[in-house]
Order: C-alpha cells, then structure tokens, then sequence
C-alpha cells in the first residue's frame, strides 16, 4: 500500500504531463498547406511534416523510397512499376493506394489546377494503378533516375472530386496528409499547430509541432534566446555571434542551393563588350563583399561548388585592378583624373537590387565603394519584387542587379542562361551553351548531364554575362534540448521524425 | 434632423463608392500584381489571370466588383490566404480589431478628459509632459515598450530573481498583457491623448466662460450635468473624426505586437497585391468609420441642448 501510493502518483502526473513542442519561427505563415499550390519556403517546410512523396532524400542526399517499397525502371527506361507501402493510411484513417498516386500526377498536371508544381510532372506520360499497393508511370523519354524526380508530395484522392483542384477547396487549412505530423489547428494568430499522427507507419518522436508567425527577422533571434521557440530556421548573419555565445543554443550550419551574383545587362553599352564586362569582374574584391554579411563558398559559374555539375576546373575571378585598367583602356577608356571616361563621357552605371533581400544594402554600398575607388560612378537603387520584375525582368531597364539565383535538386539554369530562357533578362545569348543547355535538359542520363552542365559552366564564366559571387552558408538555430538534428538545406524538416526534444 | 442625417447617410454610401474606385484604381495602376509576389508563378501567368481577373480594364474590373459586392460577394483572397473568401479571412480578425480600436477609443477619451478637469485654466506641467508621452510615435513606442519589458524580465529571470511569466516573451505569448498593451499604446501614441487632452481642453474653457454655466453658478445649481451635455456632443463628434487615425496606428501596432487583426492583415493584402482582400478590408474599415461618424452626427444632433433651443 505504502509503495502504491507514490507510484499512482507518479503515474497520475504522468498522464497529466503534456510533452513540450517545437516551435519554430516564420517570417510569415503559409497561405496555403496544399502541396499543389505551394510557392513559399514556409509552405515547402510546413508540407514536409504533414505529407510524404513516393522518394525522399536520405541524409546523403541521394534518392530513397519512402511511400513506395520497391521500384523496377524498365529496360528500356521507359517506365518503371512502384510497389507502395501498404501499412499507410492517411490522416483520416483512409488506406493510403495506388489511387491517390494516379490522381496526383493527374491533378498536378491538370491544366486546370494550375499548379505551380506541374513542371515536376510533365515527364510521366502516364501513370496507372495496376493494383491498390502498384503503380506503373510511363514516361515521355527515358529516364536514368526517375527515382529524383518523384520526390513530389501524395495527395488524398478521396478527398477530391475531380483531379481539377481547387485553391479554394477546404484542403487549404485543413490538410489530410500521410506524414508524421497532422494539422490540427490553424490559429487565429496566424499560429499552427501540428501533432504526431499515432498511427503513422514510421517513426517520429517529437509529439507537437507549433509554427509561429513572427514578421520581423530582427526578432526572431532575440525569441530563441528567450526560450520563446526552439528553432529559428535561418539566422540573420548579424546574430550569429549572440547565438554562438548562448549555451542553450546550438547553431546548424547548412548550404543552400543558391548563389549570389552580380548581373551586367548584355543589351546596354558599354557591358555588350566583354572587355568591359571582364574590367569590372576584375575590379571587385569578392572576399571583401563576402566578410561583412557571413561565410560562404566563393563560385566560378553557374552552380555551387557542392554541386556535382560545378566545374572545378574553372577558377574564382581574383581582382586584378592593372589588368582590369588594360581591358578598360582595350575597350576605348581613359582614365581622367579619378574617373573613367569614354568620349569624354565618364564610365557610369545603375545597380539595382531587391529591398526584401537579406543584407543586399550592406553588399550593394560595398561594391558602390570599389567601383568608385577604381574610377567607375555607380548609382544604387532597391526595389520592391514587383518594381524588380517590372524593371528588371521585363523592361530590361538597368545596368548592374546584385541579386541571387536559388534552384531544388535538378539545378536546371536552362531559364537563367539560354537564349531562349524565361529568366535570361541579362540578355545572354550563345549559341553553343544553347545546344549545352538543351541537351542538359533533353539527356536522362546523368553522366552525360554533368559534362554538358561542366561544359555550360566553363563556357559562361568565360564570357562574364555576371560576376559570379559566392554561395552563402545558411545556419539554423536550435534548442540544445533538441537531438538528433539534421537539417535539410532545402525542406528543413525532412529529417525531423528522427529529432527528439527533451 | 431627418434630412441632416439622411445627408449624412448618402455621403456614407458614397464615401464607400469612392473607397471602391478609389482602392482599385490604385491597385490597378501600382506597378506589379499579385503574380509577381508569388515565386516561380511566371509560367502560370496566363492562366491565373484568368482565373483572378487581373487582365480586364479598370472600368470593367470596378463594374464586376460592385456587382459581386451587390449580390454580397467580397470575393476570396488571392494570396494571403489563397481560395478563401475574403469574408471569412477578414470577418473574427475584424471583431477583434474592433474591440481593440473601441477600448483605445475609451481609454483616451476617459483620461484625456480627466486630465483636462484637472489641468484646464491652469499652468500645468501635466499637460507638456501628456504632449511629450503622445507626440512618440505608434510604431515606436510599441517597439520601445516590448524592448524595454523583455530585457528588464529577461535579466531578472537570469538573477533568479523571478519565475518565468506567463506573458514572457512579448509579443509571441497570446496574454492579457499584451491587448491591455496594444490599447494603452493606441490611445496614447502618435498624438491621440495630447490631441483629446487639448480638444477637452479648449471645449471646457468654452462651455465654463458660456452664460448659462454662468446662470447655474448663479441659481448655485450643480455645474457637471451643464458642463457634460455641453461636453460630450462635440467631443464625440472631434473623436469620430480621429477614428481613421487610430484605424491608421492600428495597420502597423498589429503588426508588431502580432495582434494578427484587420491592420496586420492589410498590411499583407498590399504587399501581395491581393486586391479582393485589400479591397474587402478597405470597405469594412470605411464603413466602420463612416457609421461610427454617422452615430456621432446623430447623438450630437439628439444630444445638443442647443437643439430645443433653436427649435
């Protein structure tokens, strides 16, 4: 009796004890918890804790099953069968099958959907349920890793109608997924709350997860410190050395896949020369830039050096101010007291770049100061991302953009760099990187994809359309009472279901 | 009196009308739409124009919206809340902005006129020091006020000198402290109390320098019912006159202390281009502010003793 006592307590206050989230910080909260219609990093991040593609990454990076169980690619790499995993179910209990896979290639490439995803799908010519745990897609070409493409998130098919999804269906904010985590509040302070499906067929430890809405960068950091949230998916750089000081603060540091650079604009004179355009290249002192704003991988090219298309053979540009002074004096310049001047004309140009984008100003005042040591006038403008589409991307109406591209696994610079490109507003045109480029994205096969891609990288950084900056290294923030973390660089939370919160 | 009002009314639908055309004109002539805040949405232009309407001309894109508004559709948002109708992202955000803007409302009526009794016909300190406190703006004084409380309970919790509160840290903690927060410094910022205090002020010099509080002073009749009836009238109608004003303070104090109201939420639908949910937001407030001027023109017109007078 004497031992029964304490030990119901014990037990009584266990039941009572609630396990304590993981809150986390966005700068603003998803829109929409659709996968079909996600466009920000917030949705990316919440999506991957509440559904699940047919493949994941593994910490490796490489492509590992996750819903399917098995897969055969076709001799003919035409087509492939995926066994799924039968012990799924969705949120709401419903047998996860064949079904739903069949509909979310045919919704995501339904026209109708207009789903920002439907470039993920446009390869499988067809997808059909050969039974309720098989899958057969049909493909459009051969495919070499069909596997890195089906990364794409399931959705419920018996919560749709028709595979013409709607923006506007009830999904938006209250999502049935096949993930570790459910959606079970969407707050009025913008705030969500997810809990641990129990019925999930793998396994996740952390039993709650919050999202918080916090709009203002500069606090986010000060937040962790309070121990008012337990992750702050990226650290402004100007708090790293707060948080590397904290002792119940660990700081993650991962790469994402983008990099930084500055973008002359091909149509205009006097950056239609190459001498030119090499002059400036030379005249920037990169490291400098780099060191006010953080730490990262300086790149020659079009891709970051983790990357396995970068051209290691390629080497960073180093400034080289005589050298720049002959290139300059090569194109028709003189140098006239402080200023560079052509037909009396001096050496003057605009940079623009985005208001939203993080540390952009201290970086744009940076390279403002270079130019004008080394005798070229430059004018500095921020734009919100409108004025910068307008501006920039349609009118073409500037000289210099300090900017940065950022790309998912498939690194495809098609848009940025061909003649024909959606996003080539440099105005860059080669013929021979066009014919790279559409192999690139023509060719399944990987091996031959890297060569081009090297092939491409190599051929760009020689004729300067940008200076090609750095890639910078991103940090989350976490708890120490969190472990067992592992972050994804693009989905953060990949690999969640294996942290644990003390 | 009836016509007055009625005066009153059509100039309301009209100021609506012209919030509508004005709202949208401006959304239809800034540069940029709500495709270009979403990333990787370029290829997808061509159909969501379609679907948002963003290629019809201006008249055209007034004309289909006043229609909707007829038959009660506010239409849904477009990226905020993508697919929502526009009345249920803005209908409980709107309730609690209202109870926030009305607490403000009393709360600088209240002690405005309370300072006024005290510092009116007198030299007093008080009444620099309320210009001091108010004159800062909104935006600053919230930012001012989080800062100072979070460092202060910060540094005590670390010397153990006290438990973590519940309302730590602000603005994150959805805690009573952090509304009684948001309506002190609505009231108080950005020149709302200096403005009442001074309003009071003057109306008070007014009505004690008038004959018939001269008259009461005379019979020795009791002061404050004459002082009230001849005060509250026109303050009300100089308060209604503020309410965009606080509407104002309210865009950006929702934002920082993430109050996640009506203001928070307009913030966002500009920035996004959301132009059914700005829209939607902008009649809402229009309106509220609009009848609550109505209700002031018409308690002044039932209250004024000057109307029996006249009549």
């Amino acid at each position: 009796m004497t031992r029964l006592v304490p030990a119901t307590l014990l037990m009584l206050s266990a039941l009572g004890a609630h396990a304590a989230p993981l809150r986390y910080a966005e700068d603003r909260a998803p829109g929409i918890v659709n996968p079909a219609f996600a466009t920000s990093m917030s949705e990316a991040r919440i999506n991957e804790l509440i559904f699940e593609g047919l493949f994941t990454d593994s910490q490796e990076l490489a492509s590992v099953p996750k819903l399917a169980e098995r897969a055969e690619v076709a001799a003919d790499k035409r087509s492939m069968v995926i066994g799924l995993r039968r012990e799924v179910t969705w949120h709401d209990g419903t047998v996860f099958s064949a079904d739903d896979v069949v509909f979310t290639i045919k919704a995501l490439q339904d026209p109708r959907t207009a789903s920002p995803e439907m470039g993920r799908v446009e390869w499988i010519a067809n997808a059909e349920a050969v039974d309720p745990h098989t899958v057969k897609l049909t493909f459009h070409q051969p495919e070499f890793a069909p596997e890195d493409k089906l990364h794409f998130k399931i959705l419920p098919a018996h919560h749709f109608r028709d595979t013409a999804i709607s923006r506007s269906d009830p999904f938006r904010n209250r999502p049935i997924g096949t993930g570790p985590w459910t959606l079970t509040s969407y707050n009025d302070d913008n705030s969500i709350t997810l809990q641990r499906y129990r019925d999930y067929w793998g396994d996740a430890r952390i039993d709650e997860f919050r999202m918080r809405e916090v709009a203002d960068k500069n606090y986010q950091a000060k937040l962790i410190v309070y121990e008012s949230i337990e992750a702050l998916v990226r650290v402004l750089p100007r708090d790293l050395a707060t948080l590397q000081n904290d002792r119940k603060v660990e700081l993650y540091p991962y790469q994402t896949n983008s990099w930084w650079y500055v973008g002359f604009n091909l149509s205009r004179e006097p950056m239609d020369d190459p001498r030119v355009r090499q002059a400036l290249a030379l005249m920037v002192d990169v490291p400098e830039l780099l060191a006010p704003i953080g730490t990262g991988d300086r790149v020659s090219g079009p891709f970051v050096p983790s990357s396995p298309f970068y051209n290691h053979d390629v080497p960073v540009l180093e400034q080289n101010i005589e050298r720049a002074a002959a290139l300059l004096r090569e194109a028709g310049f003189e140098r006239d007291g402080r200023t560079w001047k052509r037909d009396g004309q001096p050496l003057a140009l605009r940079i623009a770049s985005q208001k939203n984008l993080e540390t952009a100003q201290d970086v744009v005042i940076n390279l403002q100061t270079q130019f004008q040591n080394q005798g070229v006038r430059v004018e500095a403008t921020f734009l919100d991302i409108s004025d910068w589409k307008r501006q920039i991307w349609t009118d073409r109406d500037y000289d210099l953009v300090l900017s940065l591209w950022t790309f998912d696994r498939n690194e495809d610079i098609h848009k940025q760099f061909h003649s024909s490109g959606s996003r080539n507003f440099s105005g860059y045109a080669n013929p021979e990187v066009d014919e790279l480029l559409d192999k690139a994205k023509a060719t399944t096969d990987p091996q031959e994809k890297r060569a081009l891609f090297r092939q491409a990288h190599a051929k760009i950084a020689q004729e300067q359309p940008m200076v090609f900056l750095w890639t910078l290294d991103s940090y989350a923030a976490m708890t120490t009472k969190a472990q067992n973390v592992v972050i994804h660089p693009f989905t953060f939370f990949t690999f969640a279901p294996s942290w644990t919160l003390r | 009196m009836a016509l007055a009002l009625g005066r009153e009314a059509l100039g309301f639908v009209l100021t609506l009308l012209g919030a509508v055309v004005l709202v949208q004109s401006l959304l239809y002539f800034a540069p940029g739409d709500a495709i270009d805040t979403l990333p990787n949405a370029e290829e997808l232009r061509p159909v969501l124009e379609r679907q948002w309407r963003l290629g019809e001309s201006l008249p055209i894109q007034i004309g289909s919206y006043l229609w909707d508004l007829a038959q009660g559709d506010l239409r849904t948002s477009l990226v905020y809340r993508p697919g929502m109708p526009v009345w249920e992202v803005i209908a409980r955000p709107a309730w609690r902005s209202a109870q926030l803007l009305l607490a403000a409302t009393l709360l600088a009526t209240s002690v405005g006129v309370g300072l006024s009794f005290w510092t009116q016909g007198r030299r007093h300190l008080t009444r620099p020091a309320v210009w001091a406190v108010s004159i800062v703006p909104v935006f600053l004084l919230a930012r001012l006020m989080i800062h100072l409380l979070n460092t202060t309970t910060w540094s005590m919790m670390q010397a153990d000198l006290i438990a973590r509160p519940a309302w730590f840290a602000l603005p994150l903690e959805d805690h009573p402290l952090r509304w009684a927060l948001a309506v002190s410094i609505l009231a108080i910022g950005s020149g709302a109390l200096s403005e009442i205090h001074s309003e009071s002020e003057g109306l008070l010099r007014k009505i004690r320098a008038s004959g018939y509080i001269e008259a009461a002073r005379a019979r020795g009749a009791p002061l404050w019912p004459s002082i009230l009836r001849n005060l509250l009238p026109p303050l009300t109608v100089a308060i209604a006159s503020r309410a965009a004003f606080f509407v104002g303070g309210l865009v950006i104090l929702e934002k920082i202390l993430l109050l996640n109201g009506i203001g928070a939420i307009l913030w966002q639908a500009a920035v996004s281009r959301d132009y059914p949910l700005a829209l939607g937001i902008t009649l809402l407030t229009a309106a509220a502010v609009g009848l609550f001027r109505l209700g002031a023109d018409a308690l002044r017109l039932w209250w004024d003793p000057r109307r029996g007078a006249t009549a």
